[in-house]
């Protein structure tokens, strides 16, 4: 694959990536905890997709009209019933216990759907685009689109509504939120929400580009976690940034090592980082400038 | 304490006695097999994830090293029973060279970071064929009869029982248990916290390199999927959580209530036994943070003062 | 003239664009009683933190003993004889008060003492500060007075030659405070060197020997509290340019 190629394809991929990880930047950024069943939703968005398609005939494409409300309020209410008990307690037991729904979500899939693998085929996933020369599949470019529409409409969200103002308060300092009468509990509710959709929307864009079985996302989950990190937990450019990093590292490692490790660099990116940078490229970057 | 210690003797003797005591109830000897092996693994678990607060997602790493080891050595003739402790001590040299960098990171950071070397680990495993055989395993030719296999789980399970109570009451204990309130408070009083963490994790994977190797005994055929799975991490972070993190019976507690739900529930739905542990996980968590010991423990107080 | 026990030299620490400690010399006499004083956000805590080991300094030295300990492990300086509290306390909530001060007296000391020598020490400890009968207590169950006496005990615990108190007195009423205060000048009898931040001043013109002044991260002055206390720069520091 010549060098052009490889930049555009990974290009592509670091939006696949980034939608992927938007869900759980926020998540962190608002409630300050690590989303453990980001894969678990990831995979759920997928399944439901899949199963608007089969059974319903619905367009994979339109599917994201109903996965998006249907996983907002899937969030709201795990929120407000499991994640809002433990959210003043230490890091580790949210870590649990989200561990715990994954556990759920995963099982609970396999009982509904099988582990047999599924994947959505229709005109438009086998579809190519030809351009310069290169020849994309249609899919990726739409994922790639539809990531950046995301970014788009997620800083527009956040800088110039109500909700989203009172979102970034919340992230920034949750106890002066509250002094200026910012209702905390709902914004948490509401972020929360957000971010399960946000996943969910990943997860039924994902379906277009796989197959998957109940186990899908761990992997995939694990690069977010990496991206997330990598970025800097707490901005959605930073988010972008580390997905293009991590992309950028996986389509040059392709050249030179089999597919199947190809994985192993996103785990060793991730630990490397987590140690060399805390707080992430996008820390390093503003501590550089502020001295 | 005397009590206690009557008791456990009583257990014992009943352990070391079963398979006399029930020599046709094959079905019986592998389950009690199945909950001292998990038992064990459960309580190597704990060393790291409950007394020291580091909680692991990826342990399986451990197991499937010690049961390569172990499966490794036997194809170069070693007679099974020797290969307990190579295998034992390379998990536990493993440990060391992730120990390193990981635990730089603190709670949940080291807890994702885990997950990372697990499924490293499982995919090194898996390409690297030529010493593991990649994703068609490696089988073994030893063939112990069930009553050894039962005894070599019994032996583990008592060492792993009796380091675990060890250590709680040790000065070691303390300095895990002051780790895992507060690393940071602890370093300042004097404890050397990445040494304790990095000695709980050693000790720790050392007994799930020797489980490994029970493991390998029992099962004769081992493949990246099945010991380095992730499933499997999964089973050593739910049993001890479920039992009683931070005790030394919780463990056991837990890999007996898996054990047996998982045998009753695989026949009929398969998943439906860590569905199960997922629903009993996240009720842990958010309602009696001392597991099922902990209710055990609750329920007989409540029954003390009404006698 | 008592001998120097710890002396730093251009010690400074930033975060980022911050500067929370610039170019402070400070020389800690043995067996004083010396008194950290400043406004909120002078960089005090972040001073305490530099000499005890939790941060490791941007620049600067650290001389303890005769032996330099800047940018040292936190643990390896316990052991040599720094102990801290915390301005925020922090004790273990999932052990016992006695088992809280056994940590201190298992690993502070040195050479480390046999386990029954160790608990000896602990429950001694306990009774120099009050704590004795609620030795078994669960940590978490002690009122705001006891956790910071608790602080101290475990400290006290690893036979500190200097101990740096941060901010003892805080949230205690005047009771608890003299009994706190009375605490503190037992501990100096009995051969400890104490530094100590705090803000109430009645209390530490009465209990310090000497007081250094530390404002915006900067080493403004040292003298007798009578001499420090009525300078003009330090109510001007604390109060503002209208009051000097």
């Amino acid at each position: 694959m010549d060098l052009l190629t490889t930049l555009v394809s990974a290009l592509l991929v670091a939006g696949l990536y980034a939608t992927m990880s938007y869900g759980l930047a926020l998540i962190y950024g608002v409630l300050k905890i690590i989303n453990l069943a980001n894969a678990g939703l990831l995979m759920l968005g997928a399944y439901v997709t899949w199963w608007l398609w089969s059974a319903w005939h619905l367009d994979p494409l339109l599917a994201p009209l109903i996965v998006v409300p249907l996983f907002f309020a899937f969030g709201v209410v795990l929120e407000i019933t499991l994640v809002r008990r433990v959210i003043d307690r230490e890091p580790i037991v949210s870590l649990l216990l989200l561990f715990g729904l994954w556990l759920i979500l995963q099982n609970v899939s396999y009982l509904i759907w099988t582990g047999d693998t599924r994947s959505i085929d229709t005109k438009f996933v086998d579809a190519t685009l030809d351009i310069g020369g290169m020849r994309l599949a249609w899919p990726r470019v739409y994922v790639f689109g539809a990531g950046a529409l995301t970014l788009w409409a997620l800083t527009a969200f956040l800088s110039k509504t109500h909700a989203g103002r009172a979102i970034r308060a919340v992230a920034q300092d949750r106890d002066a939120a509250k002094l200026v009468g910012i209702d905390v509990g709902r914004v948490n509710a509401m972020a929360f929400g957000l971010g399960v959709a946000l996943t969910g929307f990943g997860g039924s864009l994902l379906s277009l580009l796989f197959s998957f079985n109940p186990d899908f996302g761990r992997a995939l989950s694990l690069k977010s976690f990496c991206i997330v990190v990598l970025g800097g937990l707490d901005s959605f450019a930073g988010v972008a940034f580390g997905a293009l990093a991590l992309a950028l590292a996986e389509g040059f490692g392709l050249r030179y090592m089999p597919a199947a490790l190809q994985n192993l660099i996103s785990f060793v990116v991730l630990v490397v980082v987590l140690i060399v940078f805390p707080k992430g490229i996008a820390g390093l970057i503003r501590s550089i400038r502020r001295a | 304490m005397r009590r206690r210690r009557l008791w456990s003797l009583l257990a014992l003797a009943v352990a070391l006695a079963l398979p006399l005591l029930a020599p046709h109830a094959e079905y019986l000897l592998d389950v009690a097999f199945l909950v001292l092996l998990y038992g064990a693994m459960a309580t190597g678990w704990n060393v790291l994830g409950g007394f020291a607060g580091q909680v692991s997602f990826g342990h399986a790493a451990f197991l499937g090293i010690g049961a390569y080891t172990a499966a490794i050595l036997v194809a170069q003739g070693w007679p099974i029973w020797a290969t307990a402790l190579p295998a034992g001590a390379l998990a536990a040299l493993y440990s060391l060279i992730i120990g390193w960098p990981t635990f730089r990171l603190r709670g949940p950071y080291f807890s994702i970071a885990t997950i990372g070397i697990g499924e490293a680990t499982r995919l090194v495993a898996l390409n690297w064929t030529s010493l593991t055989g990649g994703a068609s395993g490696l089988t073994l030719s030893a063939a112990p009869s069930p009553a050894t296999q039962y005894y070599a789980a019994l032996a583990l399970c008592c060492g792993a029982v009796g380091a675990a109570a060890w250590i709680q009451s040790s000065r070691f204990g303390y300095a895990l248990a002051a780790i895992r309130s507060d690393t940071d408070a602890a370093e300042t009083l004097g404890v050397d916290t990445t040494l304790a963490k990095t000695q709980a994790l050693a000790i720790s994977a050392f007994i799930l390199g020797v489980a490994g190797c029970v493991y390998a005994m029992h099962y004769l055929f081992i493949s990246p999927d099945s010991v380095f799975g992730f499933s499997t991490s999964i089973a050593l972070v739910v049993m001890p959580i479920v039992g009683g993190l931070g005790t030394v019976l919780g463990p056991l507690l837990g890999a007996a209530v898996f054990t047996v739900l998982r045998e009753q529930l695989e026949a009929n739905f398969q998943n439906l036994d860590l569905l199960v542990f997922g629903v009993l996980l996240c009720a842990i968590v958010l309602f009696e943070p001392a597991g099922l010991l902990g209710i055990f423990n609750g329920l007989r107080q409540r029954w003390r003062k009404h006698s | 003239m008592a001998q120097t026990l710890l002396s730093a030299r251009g010690l400074s620490r930033r975060f980022g664009g911050l500067i929370a400690v610039r170019d402070v010399d400070l020389d800690v006499r043995e067996g004083e009683i010396l008194g950290l004083i400043g406004p909120n956000g002078a960089g005090k805590s972040t001073l305490f933190k530099l000499i005890a080991g939790i941060l490791r300094p941007s620049a600067g030295s650290v001389t303890f003993a005769g032996r330099s300990i800047a940018g040292g492990r936190t643990s390896a300086i316990c052991r040599a004889g720094i102990a801290s509290t915390h301005q925020i306390v922090r004790p273990f909530r999932n052990l016992s008060v006695l088992d809280n001060v056994l940590i201190g007296a298992f690993f502070g000391r040195r050479p480390r003492p046999p386990h029954e020598a160790a608990r000896r020490f602990a429950l001694e400890t306990l009774e120099r500060c009050g704590l004795l009968e609620r030795a078994d207590s669960p940590s978490r169950t002690l009122t705001l007075a006891g956790l910071k006496r608790l602080e101290i005990a475990r400290a006290l615990a690893t036979e500190p030659k200097l101990l740096l108190l941060d901010e003892v007195l805080a949230g205690l009423n005047p009771t608890e405070t003299d009994a706190t205060l009375e605490l503190v000048r037992g501990i100096n009898a009995g051969g400890t060197t104490i530094v100590m931040v705090e803000h109430n001043l009645r209390a530490v013109r009465g209990l310090c020997s000497r007081l250094v002044v530390l404002v915006e991260g900067r080493l403004l002055l040292e003298g007798s509290p009578d001499a420090v206390l009525a300078d003009p720069r330090v109510v001007e520091a604390y109060l503002g340019a209208a009051h000097a």
